[in-house]
């Protein structure tokens, strides 16, 4: 059964069909909102709304990703501002998690059930009656058919993760949060959930979920946010956003066989808007890394010298973060 | 529909979490402890209701077994899965708090009550049932206890264990000072006894030989009643505003 196919199957349930929030009303809803415990900002005066669709949340660690998310949930109350989830407050309201469906960061599942134990615990939970046929039936989504019969304890991280995401999405949720769901997934199954995801968005569902890995939320969020230090630091279009992240001013350290000359030839290109000697190297900074990139081949064989070694000084994502938050 | 479904789900999850554990088998050890001195006194002839019951019933039963039992799974009905995260999976559903609650607090009591009170009830078949209808009457009376004890205790822990982590520990505590040794200086602390209570409510069948009963059964009854509500009131009070922590995220 494909992806699609099983999905198809749970919408022809109307026991379990998802109620999409009207038109007009997004789905999950913040205004100013933010967290605090004592003198720590957690997250601080966030504001964006999001409608179907994957969304990334994507920040180091520390930015109040997990803050967010449990503010999402319910599990958070926010300290100022406002967090609304289907047009109403998710805070000690439990009726609203017929309608959300959260996959929290913690490893920890009940490892003496099995993984088709936990997925009905979930659906009987939510009250389902058809509960065994829904919990296989959404445990085959996540392609962990052959060890549902298994105790959740003997799993390995990626499958407690896909579990999880299983739990998650028994009741067919029309909000769904995860939080780093990808963790401990090898690439193979990472792919699968990707698509899968994509697939509940395409349907009309709202998703939302975190991770510190570019390359995750280039993959499945077509909207992406970026949190630092608690700060809504950028959203929208991923693409927008990955083009200012690339075409941001870069630090590259360049060591050759001869520094002084390569550095002549660099200066009198525009991509180039700094060179400096170091004991290091050359120290050049960019704004256009692409270009760079092809300038620097074309350069250090014009003015025939050797490349030994091109490090890029300020790549970690932290520093990306860094730069979206000064702009 | 129908959200009262949740409630076995979640009381046999609770089973299994309480079950799992290696101290239930360090339990199931204890409790065979009066078991064992019951059968050494019925084998020395000594199989009179007043000594049995001061001997095992009050100084092992009552004094041991009871709290402990009732007190370890009282405070690990929540407790382990707060500390592990998996509360989450729980409180991520359309369950209302009250019902959360009931269903721990009804696991944890019954499995308090199945093992106290058969360990109990089996020391008082192999002592006191031989010896007429005293040793019957008496013999239920402390079945009784042990049911009242273990609502109690149960109620109580599994309240305190939603504030603090140290709840075993607070409870180790009550069980030794409180309960050990104040409630036998100062009389007054009786009302405020959970010891007390379920040797009280023993009364409504028999009364037991033992020397510091200080409750009527009435009273008994009426205290044990409002210990078991207040305190599951205040466990849904305080589960309803549950929190999650921010993480390191």
């Amino acid at each position: 059964m494909t992806v699609r196919q099983a999905l198809n199957v749970i919408d022809e349930s109307p026991a379990s069909a998802p109620t999409p929030a009207p038109a007009s009303a997004p789905a999950i809803e913040l205004s100013h909102a933010a967290r605090w415990y004592g003198n720590v900002v957690a997250v601080n005066d966030v504001s964006f709304t999001l409608g179907a669709g994957v969304t990334g949340l994507l920040g180091p660690n520390g930015a109040g990703k997990t803050t967010l998310l449990h503010m999402l949930a319910g599990f958070l109350a926010p300290s100022a501002g406002q967090v609304l989830v289907l047009g109403r407050s998710p805070h000690r309201d439990p009726s609203v998690y017929r309608q959300i469906g959260l996959v929290p960061e913690r490893e920890a599942v009940y490892p003496f059930l099995t993984g088709l134990d936990y997925v009905r615990f979930n659906a009987r939970l939510q009250g389902m009656r058809n509960a065994d046929e829904a919990a296989r039936r959404t445990i085959a989504l996540v392609c962990m058919d052959d060890s549902m019969d298994r105790a959740i304890g003997t799993y390995s991280k990626g499958m407690r993760q896909r579990i999880k995401v299983a739990g998650s999405l028994v009741h067919d949720p029309q909000v769904l949060l995860l939080d780093e769901p990808f963790n401990g997934m090898d690439p193979r199954n990472r792919i699968a959930m990707m698509d899968l995801l994509g697939t509940l968005a395409d349907q009309g569902r709202t998703i939302l979920f975190s991770s510190h890995i570019l390359e995750e939320v280039e993959r499945v969020g077509t909207e992406i946010l970026v949190m630092v230090s608690g700060r809504l630091a950028a959203s929208g279009d991923f693409r927008a956003i990955r083009t200012l992240m690339t075409d941001r001013p870069h630090s590259i350290t360049v060591r050759s066989s001869d520094d002084r000359r390569l550095a002549t030839t660099l200066m009198a290109d525009p991509a180039v808007f700094a060179v400096e000697l170091t004991h290091a190297g050359l120290s050049v900074q960019t704004a256009q890394l692409s270009a760079f990139r092809r300038l620097l081949a074309g350069a250090s064989r014009a003015a025939g010298v050797r490349l030994l070694e091109v490090v890029p000084a300020d790549e970690s994502l932290e520093s990306v973060f860094d730069y979206l938050v000064r702009r | 529909m129908n959200p009262m479904a949740a409630i076995p789900e979640i009381m046999r999850v609770t089973f299994r979490q309480l079950l799992g554990r290696r101290r239930t088998l360090l339990l199931v050890l204890l409790a065979m402890l009066p078991v064992a001195l019951a059968i050494a006194f019925r084998l020395g002839g000594q199989t009179d209701v007043e000594r049995f019951s001061r001997r095992i019933f009050d100084t092992v039963s009552m004094t041991i077994l009871l709290p402990l039992v009732a007190i370890l799974f009282g405070s690990g009905a929540f407790g382990a899965e707060i500390d592990d995260g998996t509360v989450v999976y729980l409180l991520a559903k359309p369950v209302p708090r009250w019902m959360v609650i009931a269903a721990k607090a009804v696991s944890a009591a019954a499995m308090a009550i199945l093992l106290t009170g058969a360990a109990t009830a089996l020391a008082g078949w192999i002592d006191l049932v031989p010896a007429g209808n005293d040793g019957l009457l008496a013999t239920e009376a402390q079945v009784l206890a042990m049911v009242v004890g273990s609502a109690c205790y149960v109620s109580l822990f599994l309240a305190l264990s939603l504030f603090t982590r140290r709840a075993l520990v607070i409870g180790i505590g009550y069980m030794l000072v409180w309960e050990g040794a104040l409630s036998f200086m100062l009389p007054g602390i009786a009302n405020l006894s959970i010891r007390q209570y379920a040797l009280g409510a023993s009364a409504a069948i028999y009364q037991l030989p033992v020397q510091e009963a200080r409750l009527s059964a009435d009273t008994a009854f009426i205290l044990s009643g409002v210990l078991v509500v207040a305190a599951l009131a205040v466990a849904t009070w305080k589960l309803m505003r549950f929190e999650l922590p921010g993480g390191s995220d």
